[in-house]
């Protein structure tokens, strides 16, 4: 089923959260769960696991077969029962969600992936993936085949390569956490201009800053010290969708490099949000985009609206 | 031209087909052949080069690969349809097919608990004892069954023994390593030791029948290479122990609970006793009839009678096995035969020769190392078996005593230690999320030096005794 563009319906939209371990995964977790509430989302978590050389594939999954009658279960799915044992604790009341039983043995192989099945998983609005293979691949088979809206990364070590490729490659909007601290009380700044991505930047910021009770800030960069009709009209729509929901917006304009400009107005104490770049796809492999360069040179959190 | 974004990323997934392939289109329509060498063999060793490239970057899935193989043969190979074909199917692929389908038998008859039980009551509960027990069993079993099988069946023992050890806040990360790596080595080490220990070893015994190189029965074999094995085994126990300490000297809890888990079991039925039997029942075979019926036809009679006595099912056999490998293997073995029928082998071998004549004059050794050097570091990249499939027949032709050189070749391809793709068996542990790439470089260098020098000793002090 393909979603209508244009409003967001906040009943409908499914959120995938990437994992990879106990240790790593805990604020991406954490944080997945929490934006998935703000907008009432599913929420899917999957873990990518690295795939063995096709040549060893017998054995590999041999030895898999075997170990499972030891009871001895993939180290994914160990990942995943303890994802479901950490959501569980992070909505204490989400009461489908509380009923939900891990058994490792109810799992479905189906296109390429393994699906923890659930009993009685009806209603909580959560669903566990495993595979295997690269990280951007397999994320990205997942959002097709399952239409997911958002994805939502932790950050890398591999930052550089692992941003372009996310963000060129991934079918929908995409929230790379880097360092992101639940305790802390964000500013929510939402980057503004004419492109197509602004509208759906500000219902996004909207929801989440109504739930979160987050200030909320519009920025608009001009190169020059001109700000065109469009920036002008885009920046305006902002403010009156903010307004018409009662949320307070402070609206700033400044002239500079938009990269370098976000960066220094951001600071460490915003969550950003901006849209993706309508830039020509092999302009962007080659030369990046605003999105890309702003992840290479922040460690603040940013939602790429698509 | 607009180039959407679905289209750069396809690009990008496949950009080493495409580098592959392009490199091919450079050689084949600019690059002039070399004088001494016929226009046939150029074009192989085209194709071979792209494959190499396609096999260590996996662009495209294994299958897909070995497809490649076929038709370029047959487009710019020189070669009819029905030539490519007739090297396709052998005996060295029976055997992997054979092979693969052995394991899957095997392991899905729960024998491994009872293997566990004999490791324990072997050894006791001192950790050093347990690591040298796994190693020494791997290395044994592994030497007759191949490493996929062993390793298949020791993991769970290790993972279980990890298992009940662990506790909360405490990570046993040599201990872990330890158990890991005996597993890993000890069947590495010892699927040199007989023919059947690898799909390498018989396709280097097909290369020598194909070629009129000469022969070895299996027993011939043994002699001349099993000592390597015994000698590695207790270097190779060392290495671990001092590479990943163990945290822990005694495994006692541990292996209490694992004795309990294993005894759940029960007691051993007709129908184990009775795998049991027809197994060794193909290991006789394969020491005994090999010679007259093959390796691989002695797999498959095994997996005849394992299906006709319902102790595995069809489909269990062909979920199990990895239809795409044995197609490359038929492939790559085709490809090799074609390097060494149009020249090519021959070529590259002289070639080698020449490049290191300066370096090395003494001509033996020159062969040894060549055959080595090839063969070690192309192991570490691809897999032993590819590496063989490749390497046998430009090794072959090093001119030399074809069998001594090619069991070099064999050995040193089983040198795949220093990374988790090489050997099936450091692939199976590396999956198991536990151990790290660097931790094969840790121990990988010094079980590279201790196994070049065993077999050095091996061509200097052994082998001439069966001149």
């Amino acid at each position: 089923m393909t979603k209508k563009k244009g409003q967001i319906d906040p009943r409908s939209l499914k959120f995938l959260t990437a994992v990879s371990s106990a240790e790593y995964s805990k604020s991406t977790l954490k944080l997945g769960s929490l934006i998935a509430s703000v907008f009432d989302a599913s929420l899917g978590v999957v873990y990518v696991g690295e795939k063995a050389s096709e040549f060893h594939g017998s054995s590999v999954n041999l030895t898999r077969q075997n170990l499972t009658d030891w009871n001895i279960i993939h180290p994914g799915l160990e990942v995943l029962e303890w994802a479901l044992q950490e959501l569980k604790k992070m909505n204490p009341d989400n009461k489908a969600l509380a009923k939900i039983q891990f058994n490792p043995d109810h799992v479905y192989e189906e296109d390429g992936r393994v699906r923890v099945i659930m009993p009685d998983e009806e209603g909580s609005r959560i669903e566990l993936i495993l595979r295997e293979g690269e990280l951007v691949n397999e994320l990205r088979k997942e959002m097709q085949l399952e239409n997911y809206d958002l994805a939502i990364i932790g950050g890398s070590q591999n930052k550089r390569h692992l941003a372009h490729s996310l963000i060129q490659y991934l079918p929908a909007s995409i929230f790379v956490l880097q360092k992101f601290n639940p305790r802390k009380k964000y500013k929510l700044l939402i980057l503004v201009d004419d492109s197509t991505a602004t509208a759906k930047s500000v219902e996004y910021g909207a929801l989440i800053a109504k739930k979160l009770g987050w200030k909320v800030r519009t920025l608009t960069v001009s190169k020059t010290k001109r700000f065109g009709a469009g920036y002008q009209g885009a920046a305006d729509m902002a403010k009156q969708y903010f307004e018409s929901r009662g949320i307070p917006v402070e609206q700033f304009f400044l002239t500079g490099d938009p990269v370098r400009t976000f960066v220094e107005f951001a600071g460490d104490n915003h969550f950003v949000i901006m849209g993706a770049s309508t830039l020509n796809p092999v302009k962007q492999f080659l030369f990046g985009s605003k999105p890309i360069q702003t992840l290479k040179q922040t460690d603040i959190p940013i939602l790429i609206v698509r | 031209m607009h180039i959407s974004a679905d289209m750069l990323y396809w690009i990008q997934r496949k950009r080493w087909l495409l580098i592959a392939f392009l490199l091919g289109a450079i050689f084949y329509f600019l690059i002039p052949k070399p004088d001494d060498l016929s226009l046939e063999a150029y074009h192989i060793l085209i194709i071979i080069l792209m494959t190499l490239i396609l096999i260590l970057k996996e662009p495209i899935p294994l299958p897909a690969i070995a497809l490649q193989l076929i038709f370029w043969q047959v487009i710019i190979g020189g070669s009819t349809p029905n030539e490519v074909g007739s090297y396709f199917m052998n005996d060295a692929v029976f055997f992997i097919m054979g092979s693969l389908m052995l394991a899957v038998a095997i392991v899905s008859q729960g024998l491994d608990k009872r293997l566990a039980l004999g490791i324990i009551r072997l050894t006791g509960n001192k950790t050093w004892r347990i690591v040298a027990g796994i190693t020494a069993i791997s290395a044994l079993l592994s030497s007759f069954v191949g490493p996929h099988m062993v390793t298949a069946m020791m993991l769970p023992v290790a993972l279980t023994l990890i298992r009940f050890t662990s506790k909360k806040g405490q990570t046993n990360s040599g201990l872990i390593a330890a158990l890991l790596f005996s597993i890993a080595y000890g069947a590495t080490i010892g699927s040199i030791g007989t023919p059947s220990g690898g799909g390498r070893n018989v396709i280097m015994m097909n290369y020598w029948a194909e070629f009129g190189s000469g022969s070895l029965s299996y027993i011939q074999w043994m002699k001349m290479v099993y000592p390597m094995v015994l000698i590695e085994i207790p270097l190779t126990i060392l290495i671990i122990l001092k590479t990943f300490p163990p945290e822990l000297r005694v495994l006692d809890t541990a292996v209490r609970r694992l004795s309990v888990e294993v005894a759940r079991a029960g007691k051993i039925t007709g129908k184990e006793i009775f795998s049991v039997l027809l197994f060794a029942g193909v290991l006789y075979a394969w020491i005994v009839l090999s010679e007259d019926y093959g390796l691989g036809s002695i797999a498959l009679i095994g997996i005849f009678l394992f299906m006709a006595f319902d102790l595995v099912a069809w489909k269990d056999l062909s979920k199990g096995v990895n239809w795409g490998v044995v197609l490359l293997f038929g492939a790559t073995i085709s490809i090799g035969v074609q390097m060494k029928i149009t020249g090519g082998a021959a070529w590259l071998a002289e070639g080698s020769m020449n490049f290191l004549k300066g370096v090395i004059p003494n001509v033996d050794a020159l062969r040894a190392v060549v055959s080595v050097a090839l063969s070690g570091v192309l192991s570490n990249l691809l897999s032993s078996s590819a590496t063989v499939a490749v390497v046998g027949p430009v090794v072959l032709n090093l001119g030399g005593d074809p069998i001594r050189l090619g069991l070099a070749s064999v050995i040193s391809s089983a040198f795949g230690y220093f990374t988790a793709v090489a050997a099936p068996a450091c692939t199976i542990i590396y999956s198991s999320g536990l151990v790290k790439a660097p931790d094969f470089l840790r121990a990988g260098w010094k079980m590279a030096i201790m196994s070049v020098t065993s077999l050095l000793l091996l061509a200097l002090f052994w082998w001439p005794l069966f001149e």
